[in-house]
């Protein structure tokens, strides 16, 4: 089967600046697709250019075996696009919104869009303008499911959404993968990526980190230990623990990266005088400071 | 109403539209009522025998300047600056906004992730343009046939409308370059700033080309010149200004797909 996106070495400079380099990855029919990377490493460059709004520099970049480029209007035909900054017509209404973007896309009234709507309890005739960033955020979604498109491009769907339209938007993101259709999901929320996606690319600094089986990356998960002692314990007090590795430090801080029971790294605090214990699962940046820890191979 | 990008453009233009017309009636109310003192007044005449010839060549439109005249008249007041003025203020605005506009706006974005090509787009907002510009061009061609008739000024329906159709052509150049500006680098100010400059240039080099021998082959190349030369007011159009004013807007509008298809636009 053909893969609903394939780059192969995808670069791209803004003049000296750097977008992304190198990036090389294939997203099959009906997967959710996580795209996994803090503010600037490139998502939206990544996304921008799937949608040939911007040019690539170098490398290949093809949806549904289309050139991006070649047979752009044909690879948009078959998108949906919720861009990371959204901005829409501030005077018309959403309802006029979606009809003239379903006028665009060749449908009849709003398309899927009334539906939606409904599901989203989205106001569909007060002004833009005067929506809340939920209601705008819900628009955008509304949009880019419009005409049930093959793959959609998510980038930072859920920012401004509250805690209950995020469920609907869940439901949603599961049935149309059930659909067999795909989705592309851009965040930098660690949680919602393995919430939501079946696989996970990692993006920093432009470049591929991993690309992984959401299954292997929560094997992989930790959780962060943060102890503050007294007075610094000596280098090396933690060494050799099971399922324990230090993080960083920071003075009288430790972060340690625990996997597996808590017991053996509890016994060996217990020897110091701890001032304040805080633990929560590893978030994004814990991630990276643990892929960093152990060099760029990819190894946790 | 919303059925295409063309027909969205229009109707965001509407809003200010509807106030270029009524500023358009406004100021043709005033100069037909005006005209009456002046009909006929030689001494008026006499008074501008001795302006300086800089600034005669501003106000003589077509190289006429029987102010007491019609025609004369509406040449010097209408045509050589009110009316440019808000024709090419309509167009240049409608030109600046329709890509470059909505890109710093940030909704380009979104409308280039619809199956719509670069090209149609374009295209659809330059014939909004065209439409917008043409349309109040028409309004001040009825407006001027009735001040025309009402005041006695004796210029007929078709030298009024000769002389708006040139100044539509002349006012859509520019139009058309802010367009084609805003294309190329999707910045609205440089797209506004740039065509304006370069149609007061056309007008000043036009009007001080009789002072200056060699400016006389640098007016070739003005609008203005083309606009004015033929003296529409008079004699109708002149069908070879009329081509080489349309010349110049299709000359713009082929360059601008080929500027605007090849660049990455702006995020929001």
């Amino acid at each position: 089967m053909t893969a609903v996106i394939r780059a192969e070495g995808l670069t791209k400079f803004y003049g000296a600046s750097r977008g992304i380099s190198g990036l090389s990855l294939e997203v099959e029919p009906g997967e959710v697709f996580g795209f996994l990377g803090p503010n600037g490493a490139g998502k939206t460059t990544t996304v921008r250019l799937m949608l040939d709004l911007i040019r690539p520099s170098s490398g290949r970049l093809e949806l549904f075996g289309l050139d991006v480029r070649k047979q752009s209007v044909a690879v948009r035909s078959r998108t949906g696009y919720l861009p990371g900054d959204l901005r829409l017509y501030e005077r018309l209404t959403p309802r006029e919104l979606l009809r003239y973007f379903a006028a665009l896309r060749g449908l009849d009234g709003l398309g899927e869009g009334k539906r939606l709507a409904e599901r989203f309890e989205l106001e569909l005739d007060r002004p833009i303008r005067s929506l809340s960033k939920g209601n705008r955020q819900k628009v955008g979604l509304v949009q880019a499911f419009l005409h049930r498109p093959d793959l959609l491009l998510l980038d930072e769907p859920t920012a401004g959404l509250d805690p209950l339209v995020q469920i609907t938007f869940n439901e949603l993101l599961r049935e149309v993968a059930a659909e067999g259709r795909t989705v592309f999901l851009s965040s930098h929320i660690l949680s919602e990526v393995q919430r939501l996606a079946d696989r996970v690319a990692i993006i920093r600094e432009g470049s591929l980190e991993l690309v992984e089986a959401i299954e292997t990356l929560r094997a992989r998960a930790f959780v962060r230990v943060e102890a503050t002692f007294a007075k610094p314990p000596p280098r090396g007090a933690f060494a050799g623990l099971p399922g324990v590795r230090e993080l960083e430090r920071r003075g009288p801080v430790v972060v340690f990266a625990l996997e597996g029971p808590a017991d053996p790294l509890i016994k060996a605090l217990a020897r110091f005088e701890v001032l304040a214990l805080d633990s929560h699962e590893a978030d994004l940046e814990d991630f990276f400071l643990a892929l960093y820890r152990n060099g760029a191979s990819g190894a946790l | 109403m919303l059925s295409s990008v063309f027909a969205k453009t229009l109707r965001e233009r509407l809003r200010a539209f509807r106030w270029w017309c009524l500023g358009t009636l406004g100021f043709v109310a005033l100069y037909g009522s005006v005209y009456p003192s002046i009909s006929g007044n030689k001494s008026l005449n006499d008074l501008i025998k001795n302006y300086p010839e800089a600034l005669k060549g501003f106000i003589g439109f077509g190289g006429n300047l029987d102010i007491a005249s019609g025609a004369g008249y509406l040449g010097s007041e209408v045509f050589s600056f009110w009316g440019p003025t808000v024709l090419l203020a309509v167009a240049i605005s409608a030109g600046a906004a329709a890509l470059a506009g909505e890109e710093e706006h940030g909704t380009l974005d979104l409308l280039l992730s619809l199956p719509l090509s670069r090209t149609r787009c374009l295209l659809e907002k330059l014939a909004a343009l065209v439409c917008e510009t043409l349309a109040l061009a028409f309004v001040l061609w009825i407006l001027l046939v009735v001040a025309s008739y009402s005041a006695g000024m004796g210029v007929n329906a078709g030298n009024l409308g000769a002389a708006v159709l040139v100044l539509l052509l002349f006012a859509l150049d520019f139009g058309v370059l802010a367009l084609a500006i805003g294309a190329a680098t999707g910045r609205r100010a440089l797209a506004i700033g740039l065509s304006a400059t370069l149609a007061v240039a056309a007008d000043v080099v036009n009007a001080l080309a009789p002072l200056a021998s060699w400016l006389d082959g640098v007016k070739l190349a003005s609008p203005f010149y083309y606009y004015t030369h033929g003296d529409p007011l008079r004699n109708g159009v002149n069908a070879t200004d009329a081509i080489i004013l349309v010349a110049i807007a299709v000359a713009f509008a082929a360059v601008a797909p080929l500027l605007f298809r090849r660049r990455d636009l702006a995020a929001p």
